[in-house]
């Protein structure tokens, strides 16, 4: 499974395809904290927790994308002709399944690190500063649960039919503009400017209330569980 | 032929489609979101909010259907898996113009069908101020150039990528980009024009000429682009790049790219409507201009012949200087941006005149060496289209100069002389302009100016007098309404396709309310000789300004959408208010503009603004649109984290914090000074106290070495410190 896993991944980020999208993924990133990030989130630093949180939630949408767009690369009608090959050739159909999302998952981790490697650098020119473990918090809450949900999420639906896909790429977009609940914050991105201003104090440390926790820590359940049901429920139809 | 026939048999197998007739159906129906739910353009005009805002819609949503359609279209046999056999058939290369003009002329049919459908529905919503040349160019410019660029950007994203899902992506992240980073600057927002306002009773043509020439940019760069991805078009089963370098070998192909591309780049360099301006706002070389030793400036006669066809202006001044100082003197000017300096001379000799290479406040800096004689007359010609200030490029429309309507202000109208001495009485101007025969010219200041001459060729020339180095002129077709009050005569002018509104708005009785407010709390205005006030209506700008005798009016102010809000009571016009009140504040009572300090004529202005709003509109709506705003902004202000760490302001780059520090400067004149003025009529003991206090300094004996009202003035009076009215600890009013 590991030879599977290097070469799937292999597969994903040595093509053309992949490069595209990571200059898309930064020069988009570079747009918005030129920008946006600069002027602070919450009247924070642009170099807080907040204001990176608020970056991140930005590119979340573009990260999902790109995550569904690997997929479409194992989902596709023409990827599927091979199915029938390798599936007779495993001795778990979940366990490939998984290792093939690991190799999707590794794809957007390295969008997703270089995301957070453009902020380093626009922080360090901008303003000479270096603290990163101090961003760390908010770019796993968000990008880990968010990311994973997609991954699942997406999984399970182009198993159903492989153009949902497509459609489910443009999600993040949607739940940008829709009034979500509050607890939903740290996806729609509203956490990162509306909370701190309710802490009532100057520069607050970086929190998140349980609730938002508590829908992020659902979001990755959720994800792990797609990723799950997707294959068995292919098998069971079987 | 074979191309053509082509075309036709792609157009025939498009419109065989369900989704082509739902793409079709989707786009005319998106101008619907402009009336609902995307509103871009914000001002209340009618053709802002019946025209602009659902063309606006209708590029925008339209553009991204078109651009996914597109897409989808593209995709279909590769999809279908038939590409190998149509590439057999017909070149690959040749199949994509095919394809794209088939989309283009679908795109075409669309807007077409979209502006009969919504020509009857958008004349009757904008009633007597509907005019058939707006709704066209409105149409063609924010909605079919946006289904055109989206079809061209979609179209080469898809020829690059090779695949439809990239596309996709590519063209989600330009559209993006251009809907929100991009949104602000008018050059980039390539399928969302930035536009704020359209005017109903005057002409948009600078508007359309600015979106216009973003649009042929981009329509250039795109077609660069996409003939760039043309080359990628995948061949005989060869890479991206294998392919490009194949059908690149006819030089003229990547040529005709390279060509396009150069294009728009310089288009988007060399752009006609917004100066160079230092972004510096608290820069101040012009005024800081070393003084013409010994030379006076004793009067200048303009002759200004506006080209209402392209909105250029051609003109001529003649300056009668005094030079007592024995040598030569450099003596400077400040031209409108856009314009150049075609000839000077003195006393009948050429002399040399260069641009400086500075520019500042909408001011490029040009230079002339006038001779050491004592008397001098300096005749200069100049001319070109005026570029705006660059901090207004989310404002777009001026300066407007066209058969409909024109305003010149101060070195629009002529070189403005910056570093001469004037007579005690100040320089006397006499400005000649030549407008068509339909126009009334209205000087912004106390002259009035008549007809002297017909021209015969449906121009007529016209006189006024004035004081003073600069000026401003407004010119269309406008009446004039007298009013009484407040012991001053008010001529109100507005445009022509306003009478209805003003009538049914009671504008007069409103400019009244004003006056007497203002005349009964702080004392009665004084206009010299002639004894007349000047309220002007202006092309819709967002804002206005008074000057000496005169007041503008906003278009916006009194809209027949304005009459409908409930909320305002019987007296909109809130703009209008404001500037009136500058007749009292800023005007009559001088403010030293080159403080730098919070301390403006808008402070004061402001707070009276609120008071009147206070008294015509309720207490609820003034705290609800006053107050409470300020005391948002301003807690904003105190809590920005640049104003509380000023050291990483100072590290950013030059544009950055030149952008950041212009938006906190205006918080502090327009937020926290009306904020402290409050403060102080709460420390004073109310409003009859404030009231009385602020009477006594419009009343108070000037100093003549410096006449300006002062925050000293203003604490002294109150019997209050700096220190009592700050904020900074608390806001709580």
């Amino acid at each position: 499974m590991n030879k599977i896993f290097q070469y799937e991944c292999r597969r994903l980020m040595s093509s053309r395809f992949f490069a595209g999208l990571l200059l898309v993924v930064l020069v988009y990133g570079w747009q918005v904290l030129t920008e946006v990030t600069i002027l602070g989130a919450a009247h924070t630093a642009p170099f807080s927790p907040w204001s990176f949180g608020d970056y991140i939630s930005r590119m979340l949408p573009l990260l999902w994308a790109g995550t569904q767009l690997f997929l479409t690369a194992f989902l596709s009608p023409k990827a599927r002709r091979t199915e029938a090959l390798t599936d007779v050739l495993q001795d778990s159909c979940i366990l490939y399944a998984l290792v093939r999302q690991s190799a999707v998952l590794a794809g957007t981790a390295v969008l997703a690190l270089a995301v957070f490697g453009e902020g380093l650098v626009f922080y360090g020119l901008y303003f000479h500063w270096y603290e990163w473990r101090t961003l760390l918090s908010p770019f796993f809450l968000v990008l880990m649960p968010g990311l994973v949900f997609g991954l699942g999420s997406g999984w399970f639906l182009g198993q159903l039919k492989s153009w949902l896909v497509y459609g489910w790429m443009f999600m993040p977009f949607l739940w940008r503009i829709l009034p979500l609940p509050d607890a939903f914050g740290l996806l729609s991105g509203t956490f990162f400017s509306q909370y701190p201003l309710t802490l009532e104090k100057l520069d607050p440390e970086f929190t998140v209330p349980g609730v938002n926790l508590l829908v992020q820590a659902g979001l990755l359940a959720g994800g792990a569980v797609f990723s799950l049901q997707g294959k068995n429920r292919r098998r069971n139809q079987k | 032929m074979k191309g053509i026939f082509l075309c036709f048999s792609q157009v025939q197998r498009l419109l065989l489609r369900p989704g082509t007739w739902l793409t079709i159906f989707l786009t005319v129906l998106s101008p619907l979101a402009g009336l609902t739910v995307y509103q871009p353009a914000s001002a209340s005009t009618m053709l802002t909010k019946y025209l602009a805002n659902p063309s606006l819609a209708g590029g925008t949503a339209g553009g991204i259907i078109f651009g996914l359609f597109t897409i989808y279209e593209l995709d279909r046999e590769k999809r279908n898996r038939v590409d190998v056999l149509t590439e057999g058939a017909v070149s690959p290369l040749r199949m994509s113009w095919v394809r794209l003009l088939a989309l283009t002329g679908t795109a075409v049919v669309t807007l077409a069908a979209a502006m009969v459908i919504w020509l009857p529905i958008t004349g009757k919503l904008t009633g007597n101020v509907f005019a058939g040349r707006d709704y066209v160019l409105a149409y063609i410019l924010f909605m079919g150039f946006g289904m055109e660029l989206s079809v061209l950007a979609a179209s080469a994203a898809f020829q690059a990528a090779g695949r439809g899902e990239f596309a996709v992506v590519l063209f989600a992240v330009f559209s993006g980009l251009s809907l929100t980073i991009w949104a602000d600057n008018w050059q980039l927002c390539w399928l969302n024009p930035s536009l704020w306002a359209m005017s109903d009773d005057f002409s948009n043509s600078r508007l359309f000429r600015e979106i216009a020439y973003m649009r042929l940019t981009w329509l250039a760069a795109l077609t660069g682009v996409w003939a760039v991805s043309w080359l990628c078009i995948r061949q005989y089963g060869k890479g991206l790049f294998a392919s490009f370098f194949w059908s690149a070998r006819k030089v003229y192909r990547p040529f005709a790219a390279i060509l396009l591309l150069s294009a728009a780049s310089a288009a988007y360099l060399a752009q006609p409507f917004y100066d160079n301006s230092n972004p510096d706002l608290s820069a101040a070389v012009l005024d800081h201009l070393p003084l013409a030793e010994g030379v006076t400036c004793l009067s200048r006669r303009v002759w200004v012949y506006p080209d209402t066809e392209k909105g250029a202006v051609d003109g001529r001044a003649l300056y009668q200087l005094r030079n007592t100082s024995g040598k030569e003197q450099m003596i400077f000017f400040g031209v409108a941006p856009g314009y150049r300096i075609i000839s000077a001379d003195v006393n009948e000799k050429a002399v040399s005149s260069s641009f400086s290479g500075d520019e500042e406040n909408n001011m490029a800096l040009w230079k002339t060496v006038i001779p050491a004689d004592e008397e001098l007359e300096l005749v200069l010609e100049y001319g070109g289209f005026p570029k705006e200030w660059n901090i207004l490029t989310l404002t777009p429309g001026t300066p407007e100069i066209s058969e409909e309507y024109l305003c010149l202000e101060n070195q629009n109208m002529a070189p403005y002389l910056l570093n001469a001495s004037s007579p005690e009485d100040g320089v006397r101007a006499a400005i000649e302009i030549t407008v068509p025969d339909h126009m009334t010219v209205i000087p912004f200041g106390p002259g009035q100016a008549e007809v002297i001459k017909d021209q015969g060729d449906g121009k007529k020339t016209w006189r006024y007098e004035g004081r003073g180095f600069g000026g401003i002129v407004y010119a269309g077709d406008y009446l004039c309404q007298e009013i009484e009050a407040g012991g001053i005569q008010i001529q109100f002018y507005y445009g022509r396709k306003h009478q209805k509104v003003m009538e049914e708005a009671k504008a007069a009785e409103a400019i009244k309310a004003v006056v007497n407010y203002c005349t009964s709390h702080y004392g009665a205005l004084s206009f010299g000789e002639n004894g007349r006030l000047k309220l002007i209506q202006s092309r819709v700008i967002g804002g206005g300004y008074a000057g000496n005798g005169a007041s503008l009016l906003d278009e916006g102010d009194f809209t027949a959408a304005n009459l409908n809000n409930k909320e305002k009571g019987a007296v909109p016009g809130e703009v209008m208010i404001h500037e009136l009140v500058h007749q009292w504040w800023g005007l009559a009572n001088m403010f030293d503009e080159a403080d730098a300090g919070p301390w403006s004529s808008e402070g004061l202005t402001v707070y009276t603004t609120y008071r009147i709003v206070k008294e015509l509109y309720g207490e609820e709506y003034a705290r609800k649109n006053y107050l409470e705003q300020w005391k948002e902004e301003t807690k904003n202000y105190y809590l920005n984290f640049y104003v509380r760490n000023p050291e990483y302001l100072k590290a950013l780059p030059e544009d950055k914090r030149l952008d950041i520090a212009n938006g906190l400067s205006s918080l502090l004149h327009y937020s926290e000074m009306p904020l402290k003025i409050l403060k102080a009529e709460q420390l004073v003991g109310g409003e009859a106290a404030m009231d009385q206090i602020l009477s006594q300094l419009f009343n108070r004996e000037l100093d003549p070495a410096y006449p300006f009202f002062t925050y000293e003035n203003f604490l002294d009076a109150c019997g209050l410190t700096e220190e009592e009215l700050s904020l900074e600890q608390d806001i709580s009013i």
